[in-house]
């Protein structure tokens, strides 16, 4: 073999490579020229396959170029067969034809079959995909002959064929359809892509692998199935659809995000999984734009997971984002508008309801009533103080992206803008996205990067401003109603709150006042050089860098507000931080296939080091309108830290399988990390998985009829966590503790240790146990996924609560103790054609259950889900329960007369003797004669027992349509608002139920309302815990895209417009703004909805386009 | 640079991973096992120590303190503002009460600092008067929280060592005689050798007298009359004297005066924010003036005292007849000429029905309570709280005195404080219980908000009978024996499996 063959050789591999970039896995027997063939292509053209047939046997083939264009793409797989077998599969169904001649092999066109029936007419149309692009390549065939055609680059094709006969459209990784031609001489369709297609490439983590040959627990969603709703974060328009994954919304300000749930809760920690951008880790995804996501996959089980070691125990998220593809350049434009405005309100009362309400909760305790409620019905409505802040928003998005390439390089730009005004005013978020990808591929090296930049400006609510309304929206529902908004006269323009009430700001000058901006700039790059150096064995070198400049501005205004708040001076305070991430990854991979053996094996070696740090300064009493530090006349204050970790690892893979049946995955991981101590630096993540593909056992042809598809999967690994903060091993000596000291009063500069250190914690370990099956009937219409795990994670990382006895200002971080999760996850989809109207429906329900095996010292018992500003905690995590179980005193009704609190006795002692008639009366539980937090009972689970999405898509002639529900069953949420308004010894706004509190002439369930409270009527019970399930149906979406050849006319590839509404109605018996709570804080609140930062779900109605050009 | 050549010598040595990548060293903060090296490191773990003393949230002389020091007495009112407050004062309040549980914490952080101090100073190297004087402050400071909590709840843990691991964390209650024995033997150790005075430079800290005056009060409190006797005694030989003017204890000009025996330091000298925890932002002054002050001169007029006590500053004319001074350096109400915050008594309202505002700590010369002394809009106050003065060292001698039998020698000292406050001197002749009901009158009047009243009360078994006799909203709900001390905070027993919740709780 000469060099220059060689050399030819490799160029052509590569050149394949490039062709089929994610979908191909190619093996070809250079080393001997011949008859036989071994090939093994997928979606692979017919030249691709041409050129290498000529490779591996010498033959050369004679053809037009333009011959090829109404081929069909192959999939070929083939190991040592005749060249003349291997044409044979290569030129079925084709347009084509040929003759061999010594070693030239000659095309020409098929005839048309002399006894063609003289009924026979030319159908001709066009094939789309769901976004509404043109798809080539698309193989047609009428059903019963063994006529075919292929569409062409325009995605339109031309088959002869019978008024009455029926055309098969297919494609790799999109449902069959069937569509009778009934006469018609025209027939346009839309292929929609099907859920869980076997030929699907699923990333995997340094690598990817076809879904066939999968063997852990992965849930993905393509980009194509990511509906453009009017949101701006692409996590949001994920909720419900991947079997495992709960999302739920992170709550407040526009840009906000979401927090994703993997499998449940199996930390009691920080139970964030890992992202992964394109390689690269980072710490959120909320700033991705939508239409640059190729794929959104989810490791859930350790198989999956298990090379991402031990960031990987709360699960795997990893982003693809999109690539070029060789050809000529498309250019896709979409923009949307929309309009959002809030779903809920709280119900609270007017100003006369609440003097009145007021007045009579005085009289019951004897107290004196406040003058502002002196005469109800003087003070009519007063101010709707919801209203007063709540609005309708503007949304709008546009993006733009361009690709294309060669075979050598590609390429993929886009760039985005998207602004939303949030629905509480003044608040917004606007994003600028731009992204560049490319690739190319010279000689044995192949290189390319990812850039992504994206800027991101968010103007949020202040979260409080002293006193106990919390955040406007908090702020809003607790304000007494007999109070205005505006006072020209006052220092800021503002009214507000005056008197003997409970001290609340005018949510309106807060939102005015304060200034709140952040802006984020982040750069994530991602370059890799890839080195092959034999056949099959490849050195890769990814350097990632991300780098997310964080800016805070926070300007406060002067202002004099009603009679508790005031401000004298315009303060600013501004802050900076920056985290940089550089990650250095070396990996050796080797893919080969031995006859009925195929691996896929890999080496690695990773380096990555985060850095922190952040300055923040402040100054007083600047001048109006002023917002510069140097023009501050009055304190200065500032601050500043750093933080580093570095993380070292180890890593390897091995999937092998076995003729297609047998399927093994074998992965290792050795993680070191800083954040531990010497003793505990360095951890190790095993794991192994087996897979049977049982539909290609030669016993099972007989049942291939209904299974197109079923595989069989087990899996166990251990995964790490150690999401804990970093220098925890050493005691740190914390400084700027100060006092006063000297006949001066100066400034006496404290430092001392604060905390304790926890120098002996180790990683945090979950071992994994996954079962899975992947089933596909009829020919993929339908597709099922199942899984069943368990996950055990021991030496639980936590901030064990210590007693405060022990003098710690917080808790240190102790392995404390051991959980298990198990659960079950199914998807289902169904796609079908039914006349002109093609469907997809789709669905995941998932349960999970979560235990405490151990906790702490074995009676150790964690409280915590504090409801409001005064409440005591509200849920329990214990050995033997599940996490953060509402732990409440049971509210057993309302005492209705003197004698029934009488009669609630023990030994002769009342055991509520400060309750009169209208107060509530609550459970004795341990019967001492007394009700106290001894007498709290497990009351429930703020985890859901089963949590559910549920979606069709559907086509047809150019409409098409998509729905989709999402809903959680049986979850518990404790409603702290609730707890506020209903506790009439406050002086603040109450709960529309108020009005209908008991009195000895109503004697309702609502208890009398009373300024003092003495039966502790509103203390933290069970009166205030609700039923969280809900159903929501979350999206509506109707499109129209444009015929083709009015297309056509106007010069473009395809055209797209659509409605869609986000939020369109939630079902719950929920009383708060939103049973899908948006919490972030410790796991033990979950379930708690704390009145202070309390905001709405946006309902979006939006108006969109899709172009492409 | 280093980085990516680090990086690339990773790449290429591929296994051989560099061991120091992975030890690092907080570059925020030193760490406990170098600290201890200088002089300087004991004094910064002082201020750090004392500075809790006045912490917003949980110090015994900071805004939450001072409302829950005085809230429970039958001179003072918190108005339905703060849930945790109001409930405490009207005896609604369970073992859920953050501002109890907030005292608790940060006494115990006290403690928790105080012990690191005396069991780490020996690693400074230091002559043995210095060391013995350090020593003794630290202690002061371990007394005085454990004084704070054997007053507020009775039985509670003692934690006289640093904890060494997770095993140490929790400890179970000790019996208050045990926790009042700690308390004296600590007053007593750092009353041996503390010094009697500071250089102007460090004004403010622990002294001999105030070791000296804790332990005769402590002694008072244990009911030992005998040794509080010859404790104070020897306070009143240590160079203190009531300041002329009674009013001068309360300015933020006559501060660490010679009245002063310990005094909570406070300045705005800080960070602007007054809620803003132990760093470098946090104000170093209080809120208290701005939570105290009506609304008209932009405070929260959280509390009021009774007309209980404003009819108590009443029972008694000067010499020349007219009213107790100190009412008027306690009190505001609507006498001629009363002026508040340089406006008259008329622009301002009383918002709770009662006759008066509490005037004494209020920084009633400045228009309002809004802007610190930094100019700052950080609503601090810098007048320094008199945890202890000299006329408490002459009531407690007197009542020391007169409890062992001998009222007649106790004239000397409460008529000090009579002539102070222009009354005339005690007629003679008053057998104990009339010379007792003099202590009690003098020292509800004289410290008024000063956080006395009510420990005062219980250890005299009045609390039910004046509390009863009184206008104190909710006084219908308090039950003797329950309310005389706070449960043991819910968080505390939910977290310390050795700890029992206190009777009746």
């Amino acid at each position: 073999m000469n060099k220059d063959k060689k050399s030819t050789n490799f160029l052509m591999v590569v050149k394949l490579l490039l062709v089929f970039v994610l979908t191909t896995i190619f093996q070809v027997n250079a080393a001997t020229y011949g008859q036989n063939v071994t090939l093994n292509v997928k979606n692979a053209s017919l030249k691709e396959v041409l050129d290498v047939l000529r490779k591996q046997t010498g033959y050369h083939f004679l053809y037009r170029t333009e011959m090829l264009n109404h081929t069909r793409q192959l999939n070929i797989n083939v190991n040592n067969e005749p060249l003349i077998k291997v044409l044979e599969k290569c030129f079925e169904g084709q347009p084509l034809t040929y003759s061999i001649n010594e070693k030239t092999i000659v095309l020409r066109e098929r005839p048309v079959p002399l006894q063609q029936n003289i009924q026979q007419t030319r159908i001709t149309g066009t094939v789309k995909d769901a976004t509404g692009l043109a798809m080539p390549g698309v193989g047609i065939k009428v059903k019963g002959t063994t006529t075919t055609s292929v569409t062409d680059t325009d995605g339109k094709y031309v088959i002869n064929a019978g008024g009455n006969s029926t055309l098969v459209f297919s494609y790799v990784g999109y449902a069959e359809q069937e569509v009778a031609a009934n006469g018609r001489t025209n027939i346009n369709i839309t292929l929609v892509e099907s859920e869980a297609e076997l030929s699907e490439v699923v990333v995997i983590g340094y690598g990817t692998v076809r879904r066939k040959d999968l063997t852990g627990s992965v849930a993905s969603v393509k980009g194509a199935d990511i509906k453009s709703q009017g949101v701006s974060d692409i996590t949001r328009s994920l909720q419900g659809k991947m079997p495992g994954v709960t999302i739920e919304s992170a709550g407040g300000d526009p840009g906000a995000g979401t927090r994703i749930l993997i499998r449940g809760v199996g930390t009691l920690g920080n139970a964030t999984p890992l992202y992964i951008v394109d390689g690269v880790q980072v710490a959120s995804i909320n700033n991705l734009n939508q239409t640059d996501i190729e794929s959104v996959d989810v490791l859930k089980d350790a198989s999956a997971a298990a090379i991402y070691g031990s960031r990987a125990a709360n699960g795997v998220v990893l982003v693809t984002t999109k690539s070029g593809k060789s050809g000529a350049p498309v250019v896709q434009l979409t923009a949307n508008v929309g309009v959002q405005s809030k779903s809920s309100s709280v119900d609270v009362l007017n100003a006369q309801e609440w003097a009145t309400v007021h007045n009579q909760a005085h009289a019951n305790a004897g107290l004196t009533p406040l003058a502002l409620a002196s005469n109800p019905a003087a003070l009519g409505e007063g101010t709707d103080w919801q209203d007063a802040i709540f609005r309708s928003a503007p949304v709008q998005q546009y993006n733009l992206l361009v690709s294309g390439g060669s075979e050598s390089s590609k390429y993929s730009v886009s760039g985005g803008y998207n602004d939303q005004q949030g629905i509480v005013d003044v608040t917004g978020y606007k994003r600028y996205n731009l992204r560049v990808k490319t690739e190319t591929t010279k000689g044995r090296l192949k290189f390319g990067e990812t850039i992504l930049l994206s800027r991101e400006k968010f103007v949020t609510m202040p979260a409080g401003w002293g006193g106990q309304g919390g955040n406007p929206v908090g702020s809003a529902i607790k304000m007494i109603p007999a109070f205005k908004i505006y006072n020209p006269d006052a220092l800021g323009g503002y009214d507000g709150a005056s008197g003997s009430v409970v001290n609340i700001a005018n949510p309106v000058a807060q939102l005015y006042l304060n200034d709140i901006n952040r802006e984020n700039t982040s750069i994530l790059a991602n370059a890799f050089g890839e080195l092959k150096i034999i056949e099959g064995l490849k050195y890769r070198l990814n350097l990632g860098y991300t780098n997310v400049f964080n800016s805070n501005y926070d300007y406060y205004k002067r202002y004099q507000i009603g009679g508790l708040f005031s401000h004298p001076t315009n303060d600013i305070s501004l802050g900076k931080d920056q985290n940089v991430l550089l990650l250095l990854e070396n990996t050796l991979s080797y893919d080969k296939v031995f006859g009925k053996h195929s691996i896929q094996a890999l080496a690695g070696y990773t380096y990555q080091s985060n850095n922190y740090n952040y300055t923040s300064t402040a100054r007083t009493d600047l001048p109006d309108g002023i917002d510069q530090i140097d023009a501050g006349a009055g304190i200065v204050s500032n601050s500043g830290n750093r933080i580093e970790n570095n993380l070292i690892s180890a890593l390897g893979r091995l999937i092998y399988s076995y003729d297609d049946r047998y399927l093994l995955t074998a992965s290792f991981r050795r993680d070191g990390s800083s954040r531990f101590g010497a003793n505990n630096r360095y951890g190790n993540f095993p794991s192994v998985a087996l897979g049977w593909n049982i539909m290609n056992e030669d016993f099972f042809e007989p049942l291939e009829k209904t299974f197109s598809n079923l595989k069989l999967r087990a899996s166990y690994g251990v995964l790490g966590n150690q999401e804990i903060g970093d220098y925890q091993y050493s005691a740190a000596v914390a400084s700027n503790i100060n006092y006063v000291v000297g006949a001066n009063q100066q400034r006496w500069f404290g430092s001392i240790q604060t905390a304790f250190a926890s120098p002996n914690i180790k990683w945090e370990t979950t071992k994994t146990s996954n079962f899975g099956i992947d089933a596909g009937f009829f020919g993929n219409k339908l597709n099922l996924t199942a899984d069943y795990f368990v996950k055990k994670t021991t030496d639980v990382l936590l901030n064990v609560p210590i007693p405060g006895s022990a003098g710690s200002v917080s808790n240190p971080v102790v392995n404390a103790g051991t959980l298990r999760n198990n659960g079950v996850e199914l998807g289902l989809s169904y796609g079908n054609t039914a006349g002109k109207l093609s469907y997809n429906l789709f669905g995941s329900i998932s349960a999970v259950r979560n235990k405490v095996i151990e906790l702490g010292t074995g009676s150790q018992q964690i409280f915590g889900g504090q409801p409001n500003h005064h409440g005591a905690t509200s849920t329990l995590t214990e050995a033997g329960g599940s996490i953060g179980s509402f732990y409440l005193i049971e509210a057993l009704g309302i005492f209705n007369s003197q004698a029934e609190i009488d009669a609630y006795a023990k030994d002769g002692k009342l055991i509520q003797p400060n309750a009169a008639p209208g107060d509530v009366k609550f459970f004795d539980k341990n019967s001492d004669g007394q009700i106290n937090n001894l007498d709290r009972v497990n009351l429930g689970s703020p985890f859901p027992d089963f949590e559910y999405g549920l979606g069709i898509n559907a086509s047809m002639h150019n409409f098409d349509l998509a729905l989709f529900f999402q809903g959680s069953q049986g979850n518990k949420i404790y409603n702290g608002l609730a707890q506020d308004l209903q506790s009439t010894n406050l002086q603040m706004n109450y709960a529309k139920s108020t009005l209908n509190a008991w009195t000895p002439s109503n004697q309702s369930n609502i208890p009398r309302v009373t300024a003092n409270d003495p039966n502790l009527n509103s203390q933290t019970s069970s009166r205030f815990l609700e039923d969280g399930s809900y159903f929501r149906m979350k999206t509506l979406q109707l499109g129209y895209t444009l015929k083709d050849d009015f297309a056509k006319k106007l010069r473009i590839s395809s055209f797209r417009t659509y409605v869609s509404a986000d939020n369109i109605f939630t079902i719950t018996n929920y009383t708060g703004f939103n049973p899908d709570l948006g919490r972030t804080g410790s796991i033990f609140d979950r379930g708690v909805d704390y009145g202070h930062v309390a905001y709405p779900l946006a309902r979006t109605i939006s108006l969109g386009i899709q172009l492409t050009l | 640079m280093k980085k990516i050549y680090i990086a690339f010598c990773v790449a290429a040595l591929l296994g051989g991973c560099k061991k120091s990548e992975l030890e690092l060293i907080n570059p925020n903060q030193i760490v406990s096992e170098t600290y201890w090296k200088t002089e300087t490191d004991v004094h910064s773990a002082f201020a750090a120590t004392y500075g809790l003393l006045r912490n917003v949230d949980g110090g015994f002389w900071g805004v939450r303190g001072i409302e829950l020091g005085n809230g429970r007495g039958d001179d003072f009112f918190i108005r339905n503002d703060v849930a945790d407050l109001y409930r405490l004062s009207t005896f609604t309040n369970n073992a859920d009460n953050g501002t109890v549980n907030a005292l608790w914490n940060y006494s115990y952080r006290g403690i928790f600092r105080a012990n690191q101090i005396l069991e780490n100073v020996g690693r400074v190297p230091l002559d043995d008067a210095k060391m013995k004087a350090y020593i003794a402050e630290a202690k002061f400071l371990r007394g005085l929280n454990y004084f704070i909590l054997a007053i507020n709840f009775g039985e509670v843990p003692l934690i006289l060592s640093v904890p060494k691991d997770e095993t140490e964390y929790a400890k179970p209650k000790a019996v208050e005689a045990e926790v009042w024995k700690q308390i004296i033997a600590d007053f007593t150790e750092a009353g041996t050798d503390l010094p009697a005075s500071y250089t102007s430079e460090w004004v403010g800290r622990a002294t001999k007298g105030a070791a000296m005056g804790y332990l005769g009060k402590a002694y008072l409190f244990t009911k030992d009359y005998a040794k509080a006797e010859s404790t104070l005694r020897q306070v009143t030989s240590m160079g203190y004297a009531l300041m002329p003017n009674y009013e001068d204890n309360f300015l933020v000009t006559k501060e660490n005066n010679s009245e002063s025996l310990f005094e909570i330091q406070l300045g705005d000298v800080g960070g602007t924010e007054a809620w803003g925890g132990e760093n470098a932002s946090g104000a170093l002054g209080v809120t208290t003036a701005q939570e105290f002050a009506p609304s008209e001169v932009g405070g929260w007029f959280e509390v009021g005292p009774t007309d209980k006590l404003f009819n108590e500053f009443q029972k008694e004319r000067t010499a020349t007849g007219e009213l107790d001074p100190r009412m008027y350096a306690t009190l505001i109400w609507d006498y001629p000429g009363a002026t508040f915050y340089k406006k008259p008594f008329s622009d301002f309202k009383l918002p709770f029905g009662f006759k008066s505002m509490f005037k004494k700590y209020q920084n009633y010369t400045q228009a309002n309570e809004l802007t610190g002394s930094s100019g700052a809009s950080n609503y601090t106050s810098s007048n320094n709280e008199r945890a202890l003065r000299y006329a408490d060292v002459l009531l407690m001698l007197a009542e020391a005195i007169t409890m062992q039998g001998r009222p007649a020698e106790a004239y000397p000292f409460i008529n000090q404080v009579r002539t102070r406050a222009k009354l005339a001197p005690l007629p003679a002749g008053n057998n104990q219980t009339q010379m007792m009901n003099e202590v009690m009158h003098q020292r509800m009047i004289e410290f008024a908000r000063e956080n006395h009243r009510f420990y005062d009360l219980k250890r005299w078994g009045l609390l039910q009978q004046e509390i009863a006799n009184s206008d104190k909203v909710g006084k219908q709900f308090f039950v003797a024996g329950k309310h005389d001390y706070f449960p043991i905070p819910q968080n505390e027993v939910n977290t310390n499996p050795l700890v029992i919740q206190n009777s009746n709780w």
